[in-house]
């Protein structure tokens, strides 16, 4: 063999984020069992409470089709789903040896955070268009038109950080696959539930309205639903100023952000102290 | 830049829960030696090599692995050293060349350049037609194969191999090994870790043995085998209950050299002598005479397994282990450190580390 360059230190920032992007995709492509799993759950709901629901919950709404108000649930379902696998990739790694393989390669520590992370998001927003066209088909309509269906995907996306962070910081304290998806799917229902997703809170009980006001769900459903309905549909939190849809929007997405950055500081802190292990 | 491509200097490394995985390790690997690290389970192998490959901060002392420092500047270190870890890793969902690409990549082998790698590779570890089957489908051999091909995608100077055949079996052994002698025969140096004597036997031009996280012993397979005091006598009784009997005879009558140790062993008695095989029939006969029937008898060269006993032995009792810690070269005869080159007043001169280390809490 040729004489070892001892200089090299692996590629660039964008160069180590591309190959673990790259590396996660191929994953996630190569077993399509679990993609289409992940969708088959949000796609029975869709169908199943459109069907079960719609003639009872339609006389709640007020003249929009229950296909309609409930999209918007079903696509943030899609996203909680999605990002529970994250933490269940997190995990599978440490299992197989690859995390420490990374780490004790010269990529640049960050950027294999953020690759993983981008591949994530493109599959969620994969899965999001798949629910949004199938549900569309269904007889739902997006007031706000293509423009307002992206805007839906990009609140599905910011949404799905704070329990992608959640799922990975379950992985690194249990680093038990089973454990992390059990983590993750036990409270995925009953968050669901208790949250504007199926019904408006208007029509549930006064606990659940109560529980729904510090329900993450409530804010990303909300947002999802005022960018679908083209108006403001929050009632957990009131805001006048900015007008019509914004009106949720403006408070549903700082509240998804300031999450977003919560959970996400949490998990790439405990992400970090399973990197270094534990010595003095 | 030194002639090492390690130099560690008082290394210790403490958990968090306060466990001394490993107490003032001095270790010197020249360029191109083919090194032996022996221990038991839990002796400390694993955390020294985590530690050499940064994945663990030392707690005290330095560590320079490939003329970098390992705490200042880890990114060079982790682009210079191959890792084979002791747990198989490859990521089972990808094919064995994606795994390989996945490897240069992350090693920034050039483009133009990793295909051809990747062949070589594929074919030098005996993949090239599975290259394209997930490793999922993989035997352990195989997968272990495919690991110790990605930890040299980067034509590594120094490979660390962390137990690298626990669990084979002897064929995919025996193929791994052929693997090790000739990258190291290629000029990579090789640190291998490992449980199994004949390994170390077979591939290490040095050796150093740990206990309890410190050195009890170093050098070629050689000297330390001449450390176990000679050649190796064990005689097998007809009743094993007379064994006591029969070793206080072979010591009473000074039947072998000064130095000699005599110890009883489940049927029978173990002479460990320079002249063991010259007096053995003496001994025999000192015993037939005593009325003690003899079964059987062997005499052999040491093996490492005799010196692995003999050291730990040693290591494993308290006060001693931590006198032999404290000065880990004196437990070396340092005029027989022969072909493994390492010279004793380098490795006695590791007290500086103690000022020029880099600690652990920055």
């Amino acid at each position: 063999m040729s004489a070892p360059s001892v200089d090299r230190h692996g590629g660039s920032f964008a160069s180590d984020m591309w190959v673990t992007f790259v590396r996660w995709t191929i994953k996630s492509v190569r077993n399509p069992f679990v993609l289409v799993v992940s969708l088959v759950q949000p796609i029975i709901f869709l169908v199943l409470f459109t069907q079960v629901f719609g003639g009872v919950a339609t006389s709640a709404l007020e003249g929009i089709s229950y296909e309609t108000y409930l999209v918007p649930a079903i696509v943030i379902q899609v996203a909680l789903v999605a990002a529970a696998t994250s933490g269940i990739g997190l995990v599978n790694d440490i299992e197989n040896g690859m995390f420490e393989k990374t780490l004790v390669s010269p990529m640049n520590r960050s950027a294999v955070f953020l690759g993983k992370t981008l591949a994530e998001v493109v599959r969620i927003m994969a899965q999001v268009v798949i629910v949004l066209g199938l549900g569309v088909l269904l007889g739902a309509e997006v007031a706000t038109g293509i423009v307002g269906a992206v805007g839906i995907v990009g609140i599905c996306v910011l949404f799905s950080v704070w329990f992608t962070a959640f799922s990975n910081v379950l992985a690194v304290v249990t680093r038990d696959e089973e454990s992390t998806i059990i983590g993750a799917n036990l409270l995925q229902l009953p968050l669901l539930f208790v949250s504007s997703a199926f019904l408006p809170l208007p029509a549930l009980p006064g606990w659940i309205q109560t529980v729904a006001t510090f329900n993450p769900i409530t804010y990303g459903v909300d947002a999802a639903r005022a960018v679908m309905l083209g108006e403001d549909t929050m009632t957990v939190v009131e805001v006048t100023r900015f007008g019509g849809m914004w009106n949720t929007l403006v408070p549903a997405l700082v509240v998804l952000l300031v999450l977003a950055v919560c959970f996400g500081s949490v998990a790439v802190y405990a992400i970090g102290r399973a990197a270094s292990a534990d010595v003095r | 830049m030194t002639d090492y491509a390690i130099e560690a200097r008082d290394v210790a490394v403490t958990y968090a829960d306060g466990t001394e995985a490993v107490r003032d390790v001095d270790l010197l690997v020249e360029r191109g030696e083919f090194f032996g690290f022996l221990g038991p389970n839990g002796a400390g192998k694993t955390t020294m090599i985590k530690t050499l490959v940064t994945l663990l901060r030392p707690t005290a002392g330095s560590v320079t692995v490939n003329g970098f420092d390992a705490v200042a500047e880890p990114r060079s270190v982790r682009a210079t050293v191959g890792y084979m870890a002791q747990e198989t890793s490859v990521d089972p969902e990808l094919t064995a060349r994606e795994n390989l690409r996945f490897a240069c990549d992350a090693y920034g082998v050039p483009r133009a350049e990793r295909g051809d790698r990747i062949d070589e590779l594929l074919e030098l570890v005996e993949l090239t037609d599975v290259a394209n089957k997930v490793a999922d489908d993989f035997s352990g051999g195989m997968k272990k194969r495919l690991d110790a091909a990605t930890a040299l995608v980067h034509r590594p100077p120094l490979v660390f191999l962390d137990e690298p055949t626990t669990g084979l079996d002897p064929a995919a052994r025996n193929r791994l090994w052929a693997y090790f002698r000739r990258i190291n025969d290629e000029g990579t140096t090789v640190f291998l870790t490992t449980q199994y004597l004949e390994e170390a036997d077979q591939l290490c031009d040095r050796l150093a043995v740990i206990q309890n996280g410190a050195v009890v012993a170093d050098g070629t397979p050689e000297t330390l085998k001449r450390r176990v005091g000679g050649e190796v006598l064990t005689v097998a009784l007809a009743d094993g209950d007379e064994s006591d009997r029969a070793v206080s005879i072979a010591r009473e009558e000074g039947v072998f050299a000064d130095g000699a140790t005599i110890e009883p062993n489940a049927n029978g008695l173990t002479v460990t002598a320079r002249d063991a095989r010259t007096r053995g029939t003496d001994l025999l006969v000192a015993l037939r005479d005593a009325g003690i029937d003899v079964v059987g008898f062997d005499v052999r060269a040491p093996t490492l397994d005799d010196v692995f006993l003999a050291v730990t032995d040693e290591g494993a009792g308290g006060e001693r282990a931590s006198e032999i810690e404290s000065t880990p070269t004196s437990a070396v005869p340092s005029g027989t450190v022969g072909d493994g080159g390492r010279g004793s007043s380098e490795a006695e001169s590791g007290g500086e580390g103690e000022t020029t280390g880099n600690g652990g809490d920055r």
